[in-house]
Formats: structure tokens, sequence, C-alpha cells
């Protein structure tokens, strides 16, 4: 079973990475990440907002209001130099991770 | 179309935030729903159905409410107490500390200033110690990220407490007084409270808040040179 930490490190990196490529709103975010990794990954709104709050509280993203073409209003998410920072270890730490666990799985099959 | 505005606020009613900041999660959670809902009609869901996929998304907003409160409030309590609480009650500690070991070490004695108020107590050893324990504070809720008005709380919290302990001490005694037969003579309790004030108060709030000062400015400056490096870090990336 995969622990919370893994789970929380997984989805921080989903949501810092996608942020990366420009700011998004959370229903946005939310379906940016499901497309992108086909499906794997998948935000409900319950898991999305309290991810999304605690990180603008860490402060590797901030949220503001923004009106859209259509005239809704929406709070959109962007990297702060903070998230940017955070990012390159995170995607590091868990490159590293995959790769062992590859090596683990190849050492298995042999 | 479902209301959804009128949902997400009946669901979580309950949530402890300040009002605007209530609104706020409010009409982000409840665009959001909108938005699913939107998208699984326009994928030829009927509207009913997609109405209860889209509700699926949440299954306990009990559940919900909590963790949004815990992520919004709770770090900052987190924090809040990184930041002025533990410097605080440190300082504190400090201060009562060597208020009550420095003389007996140094062996002095409190010096007394004659006023229009009377004669006013003042332990030297104590306060020329006071603006070290106020850096101190300062320094470890800088160090916390506070903000400077609240590195500055933290630097003078020891005479805030003592303020705080006095506030509640004088009303209490002068409605005890009369009770147990004595006679309360206001002019008195004003003179009292000006020495009181004097040398527990102002002028060792001055000596824990010039240490504070002195370390604020220092990390003010700090970190205005970290945010101009940050800012252009981040135009180059």
């Amino acid at each position: 079973m995969i622990g919370a930490g893994i789970k929380r490190g997984t989805a921080e990196l989903a949501v810092l990475s996608v942020l990366q490529e420009g700011p998004l709103h959370g229903y946005e975010l939310a379906r940016r990440i499901e497309q992108q990794t086909n499906g794997a990954l998948r935000f409900t709104l319950a898991a999305l907002y309290p991810m999304l709050y605690r990180m603008e509280q860490q402060r590797w993203i901030r949220g503001s209001w923004e009106t859209s073409a259509n005239g809704r209003k929406r709070r959109c998410y962007r990297l702060t130099p903070a998230g940017k920072k955070k990012l390159t270890p995170l995607r590091r730490e868990w490159e590293e991770l995959f790769g062992a666990l590859q090596r683990l799985a190849k050492a298995a099959h042999a | 179309m479902p209301d959804w505005q009128e949902l997400v606020r009946r669901r979580l009613s309950g949530l402890a935030l300040d009002a605007s900041e209530k609104e706020e999660v409010h009409a982000e959670l409840a665009a959001h729903l909108e938005e699913s809902y939107g998208m699984l009609c326009r994928n030829g869901l009927p509207e009913k159905e997609a109405a209860e996929r889209t509700m699926e998304q949440v299954s306990d907003w009990r559940d919900l409410q909590a963790k949004i409160l815990i992520a919004r409030r709770g770090e900052f309590m987190r924090k809040r107490a990184q930041q002025l609480w533990i410097p605080g009650f440190l300082t504190f500690i400090l201060s009562t500390f060597f208020l009550m070991t420095l003389p007996k070490i140094l062996g002095a004695h409190p010096r007394t200033v004659e006023s229009v108020a009377g004669t006013i107590l003042f332990d030297v050893p104590w306060l020329a110690a006071l603006p070290f324990i106020g850096a101190l504070g300062a320094y470890l809720s800088s160090r916390a990220g506070a903000a400077r008005a609240i590195v500055l709380l933290a630097s003078v919290f020891p005479v805030l407490a003592l303020a705080a302990a006095l506030m509640l001490m004088f009303p209490i005694a002068m409605i005890v007084d009369p009770i147990i037969g004595n006679h309360v003579d206001f002019r008195n309790v004003a003179t009292e409270l000006l020495k009181v004030g004097t040398s527990w108060f102002f002028v060792p709030g001055a000596a824990l808040l010039t240490g504070g000062l002195v370390v604020s400015l220092f990390f003010g400056l700090r970190s205005s040179q970290q945010t101009r490096w940050l800012d252009s870090e981040a135009k180059d990336a």
C-alpha cells in the first residue's frame, strides 16, 4: 500500500510540474494532470483543494482571482519562486525513487 | 442546473474561517463543481446523472471541511507558534531567570531614582541583559519568517506578559480591598501604577525593544537583498 507521504509527494510534484507550464485554476489543473498522466493520477475536488491551500500556505503556489474571457471569475494558481526552487529537488527525489524501483523490478525478473 | 454556490455554502457552513475567506472557498469550490457538471453535460450525460457524478467528488463534506480548515489554519497556527509564542515564552523565561539570578551573582542592589511619583527601582544588571534577550527573541522570530510587527512583539513579550498580569492584579485588588476593609485611595493606585509601569514595563520594554529593533533591521535588510536576488533569478528562469 502506498503511504500517505508518498501519495502527497506525488500529488505535490504533479501540481508543481503542471503549474510550471503556466497559471491554471483548480478544475483545469486537475484536468491537465489527468490528461498528462493518461488518467493514472486523478484529483477529486476533495483531494485537490486542501492540497492547493496547503501548498499556498507553504508559499509554493499563489492563488488570485481572475476573470476569464467568458466573464467567469476563477481562482488561478501560479508557481512562486519558492515553488520553482522546491520543484527541482522534488523531481530529482522522485526520479531517484522510481529509478531504484525499476532496478529492483528488473532484478526480480532476472 | 443545481445552485452550486448555495449547495457548497450549505455543506460547508461550519467552516471556521473569516467571512471573506470562507466566501472565497465557497466560490472556488462551487466554480469547480460547476465546471465538472458542465463538462459531464457536454459529454452527453443527462443532467441528473451529471449532477450525481459531480457530487461524487466529495464523499464526506465534514471531512473536506476539516481538511480545508487544517490546510488554511493549521499552517498558520504552526507558524504563529514558531514566530511568536516560542520566541516570546523563551524571552519571558530568560528575562525572569536573569531577574532572579543576576543581582545575586553580581551582588548588585537595585538602584533607586526619585521621581514625582516617588521612588522607582531599577535593576541595572537585568536591564543591561534585556536588549540581548530581546534580540534573541527577535532573531528566533525572524528566522521563522515572521513579519516585522511579530518580530518586535516577540522581543517585548516578557513585558507584555507582565503588563497583562498587572492589568489583572490592580482591578482585582481594587475590588478585594474594600471587601476586606482596606481603604482604596485612587491617587495612590495611580501613583503605584506609574511607578510599577516605569520600572517593570516602560524601561524594560524599551531595553527589550532596542535589541529587537537591531535584529529586525538587520533581517529586514537581508530579506530585501534576498528578495531582489530571487526576483532576478525568477526573471532569468
